[in-house]
């Protein structure tokens, strides 16, 4: 009935002295004793409200006792609210923890530092409503800021509006797929599991809150595992596939996910052991770089300039290790032909210069570097062949090759790759006949925007040169003349003023690209031709 | 049913009621009398039916139980309409049904019959159930004051007649006569024609001592002049700017070239308060004449609305020196609304060791008290504590102005000034409006009195007989009235060690109490969970606000003496109309105690400081506006809009204070326990 027990009144009751008490009297004491209890705790809660407190202490109980005029109760005095323990094996009984002190302890120890006085202290709650931001103010306590950079910045300004942190729930599901991802990437990279992760990772759909934590978790295991070749690999692999993935929106986080791509790409080391075929990783992610520049790169304007940049100082830097070296060019190379042709070829001659001893038997004794030296080469050949190659190939092809051709001492050479060439070369190059249809159509088309034309003339695009180049063959010319002058009854007379200027700027074109292909045969020798389709060997040699 | 049965049931009734005389008188009657009344009898079934009902022996606790549980379903299962009508009744019923468990000595009954249905009333009545819990004996019953009131008063319902007919023929129908009886006994309906009310929750529901209802709308009817006092200084001001703007217009136009630093400069040196020297005040006066003049005169305007009263009492003369410092600070009064929110100053205790009861600013913030459990009252300086930091960076220990800080017993320089003589735990301090003195309540049933000049105790007043909750000087000073746990309110003067005045009335401890701005009243909150207005000159208590549904823990008059607000220990705030007596709106927001009210200098903002470590500012303006457009609609949700949330740093805001330019300032101890 009352919530005290008999037992406890008769337990009361033998403590101070009355051993005899009857149950009857236990059973009708035990309400009385919870009404006085809950008037006592009342008038202590009234106590603590006076004190300006919440939490009710050993005082307030005192207090209230006090208030009606009985002695308080000794010994419980307490600074701050008591600590209770729930004994074990019971649920509802605490008691306070109270410990055994010896009292030679207390005696020897030294003597306690003596609490600090009161005081007060005076700051800006708000200035004009705003809270200001500092640290005796709440808020930016709580909101621990994410990085120093951003914190200095908010205590620039003063008056910050503050927002509360958005807090990102993970799903249990994603928490375990997170988990797992980052184990197989950490540890078992080569399994056949690993491959479905990154399929997984490439395809899935449900993916995007996990993209702030595989950019975080990319950008620290590439700072910390520079020497780990295996697992730089996976994690370029990762990136990969989650740039693959369609339902990604990752835009935001390639400003942080950029920094350890490009490590991957022009680090000094890569992987500790000799085995570690760190070029392919280069490779690798030389292609990586490449397919975000194509695919963020309209997106962030800057984003190619300063990749580019960056490849480039790393390419033009004596000092750095030929490794670097080949990993910019690679990353050159991989942005595609006209980021070679303007970046790499004008700095090739004195570059080879440099590299030229590096390669050679007598100069450089120790076989690692001369190797590195010769991989650079090869990196380098290949990036100003394609280059070379891609800015023919927009030629149109001759019907054949002309039979004047001057043939030099290096014949067997090209007439080797002619051959190896002629089959493919039949499949990627229009025949011109096909050309003879397709091109009307393009000159019509360039030609009938005239907003257009002015920048076209100017600086005609590589790709429409092919169209109305003259010089490639005379079967052509005419064909385009034609066209021409079809337009040109169309549009005016002013037209074929421009028509003549792309037609100077393409013959100019022209010339330029003969010598660069003399240019950078006088560089690499016999090695380039093979990039050169035979048509146009046959034209420049 | 023959007439000797009928004899036989009213005796049994009566033997069961304890009503000897009226058995002795019905012996006697039925002996001499022929029986008329018995005809009724009769002819009526129903009551035939009823008193035989009531005559059962079978009287047992658990028919409350049974016929409580019923009437609680049927209430549930009614129509929407009238559903929140019948559920008011309710929770008298469970009371009473409760009480009289109790009282026939059914404990074990009266307890499992309030445990399985206190939910039902947990939100709103929380307070009164943990009271009644305790209830256990017959003699409690007796002993305790609320449970006592209860079972003598009758609880007044509105109710409209169809929930009146309603109630009543379900209660006959079932013949819930437990039911009827109490509803009966305890109960009384004001019905109503027409439909029933919407409103949920007004002040009848929370509050279940019915006669106080009669007597607070019997009292609410009384005039009370809340207009401002005549010839104030505000009013006062408006003459003198006039004056100064006039002949300062030839000295003002030189002086124009600072004005814009000098206004930059307001809040700087209120803050620093006592801190600024001979020339910034000189800066001060000049500016004060030329710039703000036209500053204030929109502010006097507005003012001027409010009614001019004569002071009922003899006021203390205001020295001219002092006058003037008042005036420029009116004048450079920052003009606060809804869009110019007030800076505010925090002031922190640290290392109070869970010590500090109170706190109290100075009305120019220079001074800050602190009360504390160990019976001490500290005061620390602000100019001088802002100074100190200085000094010790340029000087270190070689401080030349040992007058400046107190020395400790042990040479130990402190920052704050040690006031003791108290015998108990302080429960608040307040400061004379000219900084002078302060006066600080403690729990030894004394209000002491001390100089800040002197730095001693200079009277001691006893005259409470318990503990002093709180204690407020008047606006003027000279006069302050205190609070006491003994359930009255006093008025006294400095000069008296006696109190003039006693205000009694309240059912339960008076907690906080506050002056009107024109100190012809005062206001005093209670645990009984109101708030009363007392007229000082008669001790009459002239309003009665009853709403809140916890303790009061702190008042706020507004300056145009027009509104109060009042707030409560759940952090609900109230905005109260003190000529209608009504509610103008409840402030929801805070979710712990609100330790703090404080209206801003023209009115136009309300501060609140709570235990959840917040300082919320609202607008006043706004919502007392739209109640004075729909009066008609009262009680209907117009909240007063929440203008801004100042979080603290784990400090709960323990007082308020605007200083007269409007520069809030805000105290609070750090609490580390989180």
């Amino acid at each position: 009935m009352s919530i005290v027990p008999k037992e406890t009144i008769e337990v009361i009751a033998q403590s101070i002295g009355i051993n005899n008490l009857s149950e009857d009297a236990a059973l009708s004491l035990a309400p009385d004793v919870e009404y006085r209890m809950r008037e006592v705790m009342q008038e202590a809660i009234k106590c603590m409200r006076h004190s300006k407190r919440t939490i009710l202490t050993s005082d307030d109980v005192d207090a209230a006792l006090n208030l009606r005029n009985v002695e308080p109760i000794y010994g419980f005095a307490s600074g701050g609210p008591l600590q209770f323990k729930r004994a074990i094996g019971h649920r509802d009984l605490f008691y306070i923890d109270d410990k055994d002190v010896d009292f030679k302890d207390v005696i020897e120890a030294p003597l306690p530092k003596a609490p600090l006085d009161t005081s007060v202290v005076c700051h800006w709650l708000a200035i004009e409503g705003v809270q200001p931001a500092i640290p005796e103010n709440a808020p930016l306590e709580v909101i621990a800021p994410p990085s120093d950079g951003k914190n200095s910045e908010q205590k620039d300004k003063l008056p910050v509006d503050i927002k509360l942190p958005v807090k990102h729930v993970l799903s249990r599901e994603l928490q375990l797929y997170f988990d797992k991802i980052t184990e197989l990437t950490l540890r078992r990279s080569d399994s056949a599991l690993f491959k479905e992760a990154l399929v997984s990772l490439a395809t899935d759909s449900g993916l995007h809150p996990l993209v702030p934590y595989f950019t975080c978790f990319i950008a620290d295991e590439v700072a910390c595992g520079l020497n780990d070749y295996k697992l730089l690999f996976a994690l370029m692999r990762v990136v990969w596939s989650l740039l693959q993935n369609p339902h990604i929106h990752i835009e935001p986080y390639l400003h942080q996910l950029m920094p350890s791509v490009v490590t991957c790409l022009v680090a000094k080391r890569l992987g500790n052991r000799f085995a570690d075929n760190h070029w392919e990783l280069r490779d690798f992610t030389a292609s990586l770089v490449a397919s975000i520049c194509k695919r963020f790169g309209h997106i962030y304007g800057s984003l190619q300039t300063r990749l580019t940049k960056t490849l480039l100082n790393a390419l033009l830097d004596p000092k750095r290790s030929l490794t670097q070296h080949y990993g910019a060019i690679q990353g050159l190379a991989a942005l595609g032909p006209n980021v070679v042709r303007l970046l790499v070829l004008p700095n090739l001659e004195p570059y080879l210069r440099v590299l030229e001893p590096e390669m050679l038997l007598e100069k450089q004794r120790n076989e690692m570097k001369r190797y590195e030296a010769w991989r650079v080469y090869g990196a380098l050949l290949r990036a100003a062949g394609k280059c070379i190659y891609d800015r023919l190939k927009i030629f149109p092809p001759l019907p054949s090759p002309p039979a004047h051709a001057v043939w030099r001492d290096n014949r067997k050479i090209v007439t080797c790759s002619n051959k190896r060439k002629a089959g493919t070369e039949h499949l990627e190059q229009p025949p011109p006949k096909r050309l003879a249809t397709d091109g009307p159509v393009d000159v019509v088309s360039t030609d009938l925007s005239p907003s257009h034309m002015p920048g076209e003339a100017i600086t005609p695009a590589p790709s429409n040169d092919s169209n109305v180049g003259p010089s490639t063959s005379s079967a052509h010319m005419p064909n385009s003349n034609d066209l021409d002058r079809k337009v040109e009854r169309g549009k005016g007379d002013h037209r074929s003023m421009k028509t003549s200027a792309i037609l100077n700027q393409v013959w100019k074109d022209d010339l330029k690209s003969g010598h660069l292909v003399a240019s950078l045969f006088e560089l690499f020798g016999q090695g380039i031709l093979s990039f050169i389709p035979a048509p146009e060997m046959s034209l420049f040699l | 049913m023959d007439e000797e049965q009928v004899v036989k049931f009213v005796e049994t009734y009566l033997k069961k009621k304890g009503f000897k005389q009226a058995e002795l008188a019905f012996h006697d009657e039925v002996q001499h009398n022929s029986n008329a009344n018995s005809v009724d009898i009769h002819s009526d079934p129903d009551l035939s039916l009823l008193l035989l009902s009531l005559s059962q022996s079978e009287d047992t606790p658990a028919r409350y139980h049974e016929e409580y549980r019923k009437l609680r379903s049927w209430t549930h299962s009614s129509l929407d309409l009238y559903k929140p009508e019948l559920l008011r009744v309710l929770y008298p019923v469970f009371v009473h049904c409760y009480m009289d468990l109790v009282a026939k000595g059914h404990i074990q009954e009266a307890r499992t019959f309030f445990n399985s249905f206190r939910e039902d009333h947990e939100t709103v009545h929380s307070r009164d159930l943990q009271k009644l819990e305790g209830v256990l004996s017959p003699s409690h019953l007796e002993e305790m004051e609320f449970a006592h009131t209860l079972r003598q008063s009758k609880v007044n319902l509105k109710i409209c007649q169809y929930s009146n007919e309603l109630m009543m023929q379900y209660l006959r129908n079932t013949k819930s006569t437990m039911m009827l009886g109490i509803v009966n006994e305890h109960i009384n309906f004001q019905v109503s024609p027409g439909q029933p009310s919407s409103i949920s929750d007004d002040a009848e529901v929370v509050t279940l001592i019915g006669n106080s209802q009669d007597a607070a709308n019997q009292i609410n009817k009384k005039e009370i002049h809340w207009g401002l006092l005549e010839d104030s200084l505000e009013e006062r001001l408006e003459k003198a700017g006039g004056l100064l703007s006039d002949s300062e217009k030839t000295e003002g136009d030189a002086k124009e070239g600072d004005l814009d630093e000098t206004k930059v400069n307001i809040l700087k040196r209120s803050v620093e308060g006592g801190k600024q020297g001979a020339s910034v005040k000189k800066l001060k006066k000049d500016k004060a004449a030329s710039a703000t003049a036209k500053v204030v005169r929109p502010e006097t305007n507005t003012s001027s609305i409010a009614p001019r009263v004569k002071s009922e009492l003899p006021l203390p003369v205001i020295p001219t020196e002092v006058e003037q410092s008042i005036l420029e600070d009116l004048r450079n009064r920052v003009q606060l609304s809804s869009a110019a929110l007030p800076s505010v100053s925090f002031y922190t205790f640290i290392n109070t060791h869970n010590g500090l009861n109170c706190s109290s600013i100075s009305q120019d913030g220079s001074l800050v008290a602190g009360g504390f459990s160990d019976s001490s009252l500290k005061v620390w300086d602000m100019a001088k504590l802002g100074q100190q930091s200085g000094n010790s960076v340029l000087q270190g220990e070689n401080d030349t102005a040992p007058s400046e800080h107190v020395l400790g017993p042990n040479g130990v320089k402190r920052s704050y000034t040690l006031f003791q003589g108290h015998l108990g735990p302080v429960y608040s301090a307040t400061f004379s409006p000219l900084g002078d003195f302060i006066l600080s309540s403690s729990a030894d049933t004394t209000i002491r009195l001390w100089s800040t000049k002197l730095n001693a105790n200079i009277v001691c007043y006893k005259g409470h007989n318990y503990p002093v909750w709180d204690v407020q000087f008047s606006p003027l000073g000279h006069y302050f009235a205190s609070a006491s746990h003994d359930r009255t309110a006093r008025i006294w003067s400095m000069d008296r060690i006696h109190p003039l005045r006693i205000m009694a009335g309240h059912l339960s401890d008076v907690d906080c109490v506050q002056w009107h701005a024109n100190c012809n009243y005062i206001a005093t909150g209670s645990s009984d969970k109101t708030v009363r207005l007392w007229d000082v000159q008669s001790g009459e208590c002239v309003r009665i606000f009853i709403g809140h549904r916890s303790m009061i823990l702190s008042l706020a008059m507004s300056p145009d003496g027009r509104y109060m607000a009042s707030a409560d220990e759940d952090g609900t705030i109230m905005m109260w109309d003190l000529s209608s007596g009504r509610c103008v709106s409840p402030l929801m927001g805070h979710n712990s105690c609100v330790w703090t009210l404080a209206f801003s200098c023209e009115g136009s903002l309300l501060a609140s400081g709570s235990a959840d470590c917040t300082v919320k500012i609202w607008d006043v303006t706004t919502s007392t506006k739209v109640t004075r457009t729909e009066e008609i609609k009262t009680g209907s949700a117009n909240r007063l809009r929440s203008l801004k949330t100042l979080p603290t740093k784990s400090t709960p805001v323990y007082s308020l204070r605007f200083s007269r330019r409007n520069l809030l300032f805000a105290a609070g101890v750090l609490s580390k326990c989180k």
